[in-house]
Parts: C-alpha cells; structure tokens; sequence
C-alpha cells in the first residue's frame, strides 16, 4: 500500500447499552484495495460496517474518507461521498423494476434539481438516459441481464446478490463495503463474482468485504482484519493470516475452521 | 368548588370512555403495530347492539336486562372483530404485505361497518336506557348522573381486568413477547395468528363496551364512532402505546384539558373542539413516545 | 413529438366535452374533472410517495378559502389572491411535513389527520372570515386580463388544470426523484445507504403535492361560487384514499380510472341501492387491497397484455 489510505479507522467503538459491539478498532483501507473482515458470528463486522456507513453513529473514534472526517454525518451524506454498500439479508426495492433497482444506487451522480424536473431542463433526459444505459451494462456486467424485465422479488437468493452489487456499483463508489456476498451462491457463481470483485478493485475502487467463506476469502483478499468479540485481534495479508492460523486458533478456538467449512458448503 | 367538582365527575367519565378505545387500539397494536381505526365504528356497533338488545327496537317483546346486554355486546363484538381479522387482516399477514395494507383495508372496514348502521338504523339517533337510572347521585363530595359513575367503575374494572392479564397470566406473557419480537416468539412456538385473532376479538370487545356505555350519554348514533376512534388515539398517543396504565392516563388527561378548556378558558365554546387536536399534535411533534415509555427490550 | 401530439389532442377532447355537455352534465363533469387533479397528486403522495395523509382536503380548503378571503373579504386583485392562496398552501403544507415527516410509519397519518380536523374546526368557528358553517357565497370569478372565463370555458381551465397536474407530475415520477420517492417507500433505510436524502425528499414531496391540492381548491373554489366546509372534511380524504386504492397505488392511470369510477359510480348506484353504494365501496377496497393489489391499472395492464401478441418471455 502506498499513499494516504481512502479509508481510515481510528479507535472506532460501538456500545449498546451495556453491550460492547466493536471497541478500539482501527484499520486503513487502501485506494483500490481488497480487504476482508473476518470473525465469528456476534464480532461485530456488520455493525463496523453501519458505523462506516453511518447507518449507525459511533460511541467513540474516528472514521476519514479521503483525509475527510465523516463520523457523525447522516447516512445518505456518507453514501453521496461514493460509500456504497450491499446488505447481509437481500434488500431490493420490491415496488420497483430491476432496471430501477439499480439506478437506485446511481442517485448520489443526478444533478437534477426538482426545479430542473419540473421545468424538464435540457440535461435532465440526458442523465436519465445515460444512468439507464449504464444501469442495464451493470445488470449485463453482473450477469442479470437474461433477467431485465423480471420482478425483483422473484429473483433467487444468489441473483439478489448480484443485484444488490449491480445497485451498488451504479453510483460508480470510491469504496464498495459488500456484507456476505458469496452467501448462498453456487460455485460457479462464486468464481464469477470472484473476477467481478477483482475487475472493481483494478478499476480503483476500494473494497471492504465481510464473507465467511476462507476458499472465496483467501486468494481474493490483499488483507485480512480479524475480529472477535468487537476487538480487533489479527490484522495480515492473506499469506500472514493463512500462516498464523495457529495463533487465530488460540483467539478464536476452531471457530476458523468451522467459518471456512460452514463457507464450503453453504 | 361545587361546580368543579362536578366537573371532575364527567370529566373522568369522558376520559374513561377514551381510556376504553385508546385500550382498545393498543390491544391490537402491541403485538401486531395495526392501528384499527374501525374500532369506532365498533363502539357505534355496541352501542347499537345494547340499545336493540335493552329495547324494543329489534324485537317487541326483547327488552333484556342490563347483564345479558352486556354479555351479548361483548359476544357479538368479540365475534366481529375475530371474523374481521380472519377475514382482512391474516391474509394480508400471511402474504407478508407491508404493515400500511391492514390499516387501509381495516379503514375500508369501517366505511362497511358505518354504512350498514346506516341502512339498518337510519340517521335518527336511539335513546338508551342507563342501567342505573336517572337520578342524580353524589357520592361524597362527588355528584353526578349515576351513568357517570357507573362509566368509571366499569372502566377501572375492565382495566383491573386487562392489567392482570397481561402482567400476570400466560396468554397475557405470549401477547407481550409477539409485541417485543414477532420473530422470536413465533419460535418460542407462541401462535401468531392465534395471538392476532384474539386480539381484535378482545379489542373489538372492548370498544363495543365503551359505546354500550356511553350510549345513555349520547344516544346511540351512526355518527358516533369517528369522533371516538380519533378520542381514543389521541389518548393513546398521549399516554404512550406501550403500557396499558397509559391509555387510563392518556385518556384522562385528554378529557379534562378539554373539559377545563371549555369551562375555563374565555374562547368560544367551538373553538374547543380544537383542543384534542392541539394536543395530538402537540404530543406526536415533542413526545411521540407518549407519557408513559414502554419496557425497555429485555 | 407524437406524444407532444396526443397530449394535445386529448386536452381539445377534453375541452370539447364541456361544449357538448350542458346543466347538470356540465356540473358532473367539472366536478369529477376536480376529483381527477385531487386524485393524481394524492397518489404521488400516497400511492408512489408512500406517505399516508389525511390532509389532502385540508390543503384544497386553504386554497379555495384563501383565495376566496383574499381576494373578496381583503379586496386584492384576483392574480395577487391566487398567488398568495398558492403560497399560503406551500408554507403551510412546509411547516406541517417539516416536523411530521420525521414521525415514523403511521404517525404522519395521525399527525395529518389532526392537522386536517383542526382546520376543519377552524373554518366552522371563523366568524366573519371563514362565513362559519355556511361557509362563503356570492362571489365570482373576475374577468383575467379581460377574458370572462365563464360557462364551458371555465371547464376548458379544469381540463387544464388536470393536463397540467398529470405534466408536472409525470415527469417528476419519470425522475431520479420519483424514483427516489418509490424507494424511500419501499425501504427508507435503504435509500439512504444509496444518498437519497429521505427527509428531505419527503417534505419536498408533500409540499409539491399539498400546494397541488390548493390549486385544485381554488379551481374548486369558482365551480360553484360557494365553499362551506363539509367539503374540506374527512369524508372526502377517505373517498380519495378509495379512488387511488381501487384505481392502482403509484400509478396515474390508476388515479384517473379510480377518481372517474368512484365519482361517477354513485349516480348510478344511489338509484338502485340508496346510501348503500358506501357499503359497496368499502368492500371493494377490502377486495382490492386482498386479490388486486395493482387496482384496476393493473387489470387494465393485463388486459393489454393478453390483446398483444405474445412474444417470447
């Protein structure tokens, strides 16, 4: 990693009530760069994940994007920053079409004022024009695209996937945070989405990704965060963190060997 | 003093009255977040349904006492709102609709139910006879109609009734942990469907109770349900949807601000009819969570 | 072009209908022409908004009474009245989504149920102002840089004011921000993970709307020459809720058919069934909402569906 990091974490704590979620967590994610947050169940890395997008405020630490403190500002704030996320449970838009769906995640690019909307200015269809062409590339780029004038909510589980990343992708994100991804895909669609998270982070988009599945994880994380019970207790590259398994054990007991079975064959 | 002291009396049998429908609402709120609107139209329908029963109206020769009034109000009620349910509410929840499609369907349920007093009973409103007569009673330095008074007892009955339920006994307990988490109760193996069925028959009871006595005040009238159903959650809104003591508190207060308001505040009497409506408004802006919070998640 | 073509095309149809029509079909007309513009910026409210109102009919009374108290009982000229009506309804509709906008679920429906019973009280008890429960009559549309807008030409203006309405908000629907809308209805936590500012589309949304609903009270306003305030009332809202429910939620086509059908349905209905058409009523919004939840637009599609020809799916 060379440069200023895009993501930097410092001392970012959560508490609920009594209850420590994540407590003194700091990490950098690099421009570009693949990193994967790994744990047990409970560790907290969905909730580090609503604390970096802001779905959630923090009790204690910092949070920069890019050198900018955003800690504290409201969720879409963060998102129009170019934070996109994908959700751990499938959260399409069941009202809306596909093509819709996506251009969803685009809605941090319009420029269009509801003055301009109304007035119908000039640009107005042009950038609507432009993000429904872009929108239906993404849903080829994903491979969605047999699936265009389905209804959302008919979709598989592991084509819900695909579209919550499509939908991400349509608001051309500097940081990609995806919860689970490779949940409940086939092996061939996990190796598609593979070559798709690899092709983001060489377009220069960061890549922030959750997944419990070690097969997937390891050739395709340049780092690992390890977490348990909301502390941060191993932070590698993937080489690093497959080396030390042993030490992991010791922290984590043989929860890493059921993480990287339970991934197998889910 | 006198005169306010006899306004104490109506007051807190008006609030009463609010208690019951706010009560009402919140049965059926707690564990399954459906604000019912048509549970005015089910005071009006119990209101109806006691008169027909007490008097004449249905059957020359009917006449019934007071008890098997009640008993049957709160038979036909409990009937209706369990039919309601099975009928509107569980396929909408069976099909994993979003929580708006019950309330509109439920609003459309009202509609039916006001339009079929309406054929039934025309728009002329029906004296009901009060059970304990039309003597004024004073009862320390209380006075009033013995309607009053006899809307406070049973309230705080009903009340004493519901509070026991839900604090003391298991049915009481399931209906709780549905309204904490439907999720986790479902796998605690408590019946959803069961638990929802059972409360709109109680909820619909309950209002029916409230229009049965406040009929010998009003009348009964196809009119009457609207003005309750928005009486009653305002008290709900101001006591707080959480805890049954709320409702007797929201309902109480909702009903001496604006018995005070009327009685002592030098605007025209019309303009008193503003004041559920400032408060409702007031109460959701500064402290939508009610007076009274709900438990903490445990 | 062609669509700049049917649209003009269907307004001079439209406005033709008010030269063939005459007496009581005139009055038929304008009034359902009125139901139709409330109906389509109710349903971008509820329908694709998802913001359950209760004050649709209010925001039409502060039109039609502030226009009518402006301009005879405080003598402005009718084009300063007509502003101020329109002006006074956008900051009065700002002030009330500012706050309940931020309740969550139903509570805008509670919150704006209140506000519209308030407003309702206040124009029964407004004394002089308001004309109390007799409301205000008596007055007339002056003539607008010399054109006497009367007879079938004041219906060619209702014509427009629904071709106008439909405009404005087709192409809001057909923006980011009416998709904006539809997302935040679906899920609002999740169109803020993708930089939809929710609150603030919302007030937006119910301001746009609400003012809507006060132009079409002040069209109302000199239908008739009279308002009284059973008009402005609940009744209303639940009979506009209705129409949009039966019609399809979040559809225009569903707005129109379902305003034009529930308007119309009672003068055929009440003949038959008196005061029972009500009853009918409720039950076809219980039946919609259980089996057609796309309302009757959703039929209508399918109906062209099985006219075209199939082609491979």
């Amino acid at each position: 990693m060379s440069g200023p990091p895009l993501i930097r974490v410092s001392g970012l704590s959560k508490r609920f009530g009594g209850l420590t979620a994540v407590e003194d967590l700091s990490f950098d994610v690099g421009h570009g760069e693949i990193l994967a947050v790994i744990g047990p169940n409970g560790a907290g890395k969905t909730t580090t994940f609503n604390l970096i997008t802001g779905m959630l405020t923090p009790t204690t630490g910092q949070i920069e994007l890019d050198g900018q403190r955003i800690d504290g500002l409201p969720v879409h704030r963060i998102a129009a920053l170019g934070m996109l996320r994908t959700f751990q449970h499938n959260m399409p838009f069941a009202g809306m079409s596909l093509t819709d769906n996506v251009m969803i995640g685009a809605h941090r690019r319009f420029s269009a004022s509801v003055v301009d909307i109304l007035l119908q200015r000039s640009h107005v269809l042009a950038e609507e024009k432009q993000t429904r062409a872009r929108a239906a590339e993404l849903i080829d780029f994903v491979g969605l695209g047999h699936h265009l004038h389905a209804d959302v909510t008919t979709l598989s589980f592991g084509e819900g996937r695909l579209l919550e990343i499509a939908r991400a992708l349509a608001g051309d994100p500097r940081v990609i945070l995806l919860d689970e991804p490779a949940a409940g895909l086939t092996a061939s669609e996990v190796k598609r989405l593979s070559t798709l998270i690899r092709t983001i982070a060489a377009n220069g988009v960061s890549v922030l990704l959750i997944e419990h599945d070690m097969h997937f994880l390891m050739p395709l994380a340049e780092r690992i965060v390890v977490l348990n019970f909301g502390r941060k207790i191993g932070e590698g590259t993937s080489q690093e963190i497959a080396a030390n398994t042993a030490v992991v054990e010791a922290y984590l007991g043989s929860s890493i060997n059921q993480l990287g079975q339970g991934g197998a064959h889910a | 003093m006198e005169d306010f002291l006899e306004l104490t009396v109506s007051a807190t049998a008006s609030g009463c009255i609010y208690a019951l429908m706010a009560l009402s609402y919140l049965i059926v709120l707690r564990p399954t977040s459906i604000i019912n609107f048509a549970i005015g139209e089910w005071a009006a329908t119990g209101a109806f349904v006691g008169v027909g029963v007490l008097t004449t109206l249905l059957w020359p020769r009917l006449d019934a006492p007071y008890p098997v009034a009640v008993a049957i109000v709160l038979v036909v009620l409990g009937l209706l709102g369990w039919a309601v349910e099975r009928l509107t509410v569980r396929p909408l929840v069976k099909r994993g609709a979003p929580v708006t499609s019950p309330i509109l369907a439920l609003l459309g349920v009202l509609v039916i139910f006001r339009e079929t007093l309406t054929l039934l009973f025309g728009a002329d409103p029906f004296p009901s006879p009060p059970p304990l007569g039309y003597r004024r009673l004073e009862i320390g330095p209380f006075a009033g109609a013995p309607q009053q008074f006899f809307i406070i007892a049973v309230t705080l009955t009903i009340f004493a009734g519901v509070w026991y339920f839900f604090e003391r006994t298991v049915w009481g307990r399931a209906f709780e942990a549905v309204a904490i988490n439907r999720r986790a109760a479902a796998l605690m193996g408590i019946n959803l469907g069961r638990v929802t069925a059972l409360a709109f028959a109680a909820g619909a009871a309950v209002a029916g109770m409230a229009g049965l006595l406040i009929s010998p005040l009003t009348s009964a009238h196809y009119m009457m349900g609207l003005p309750l159903a928005i009486q009653g959650f305002t008290a709900l809104v101001i006591g707080g949807v959480g805890r049954v003591e709320g409702a007797l508190l929201g309902g109480l207060i909702l009903a001496f601000a604006e018995q005070l308001g009327a009685r002592y505040l030098p605007i025209p009497s019309g303009l008193t009819l503003a004041f559920p409506f400032s408060l409702l408004i007031l109460f959701l802006l500064l402290r939508p969570t009610g007076l009274i919070a709900p438990r903490e998640v445990r | 072009m062609i669509r700049t073509f049917i649209w003009i095309a269907a307004i001079i149809a439209a406005s033709a209908i008010a030269f063939v029509l005459g007496g009581y079909a005139t009055d038929v007309y304008r009034k359902m022409l009125i139901w139709i513009a409330l109906a389509l910026s109710y349903n971008f409210l509820f329908g694709t908004a998802g913001q359950v109102a209760f004050s649709h009919f209010a925001f039409a009374g502060v039109g039609a009474y502030g226009v009518v108290i402006l301009s005879t009982k405080l003598g402005l000229p009718f084009g300063i009245a007509f502003i101020g009506a329109m002006a006074l309804c956008a900051l009065i509709a700002f002030i009330v989504a500012v706050p309940s906008t931020r309740l969550e679920g139903f509570y805008l429906a509670l919150a704006t149920l209140a506000f519209a019973q308030l407003f309702t009280v206040l124009i029964n008890e407004g004394g002089d102002l308001t004309g109390g429960t007799g409301g205000i009559a008596g007055y007339s549309l002056p003539s607008i840089f010399g054109l006497q807008l009367r007879g079938p030409w004041y219906t060619v203006v209702l014509v427009l004011l629904v071709a106008g309405t439909l405009l404005l908000l087709n192409r809001l629907d057909n923006s980011s921000f009416g998709r904006a809308c539809r997302a935040i209805r679906e899920n609002p936590a999740v169109a803020a993970a993708m930089g939809i500012n929710v609150r603030r589309t919302k007030v937006i949304t119910f301001t746009l709307t609400s003012t809507l609903a006060g132009l079409a009270g002040i069209a109302y306003a000199y239908t008739d020459n009279v308002i009284n305030p059973p008009v402005f009332g609940l009744e209303n809202v639940f009979l506009l809720l209705f129409m949009i429910i039966v019609g399809g939620m979040g559809r225009p086509l569903g707005a129109v058919v379902g305003a034009i059908l529930l308007y119309l349905a009672p003068f055929f209905l009440e003949p038959i069934v008196g005061h029972g058409y009500l009853v009918i009523f409720g039950i076809l919004v219980v039946l919609a909402i259980l089996y057609q939840p796309a309302g009757l637009a959703g039929l209508i599609d399918r109906g062209l569906g099985l006219l075209r020809p199939r082609s491979q799916s």
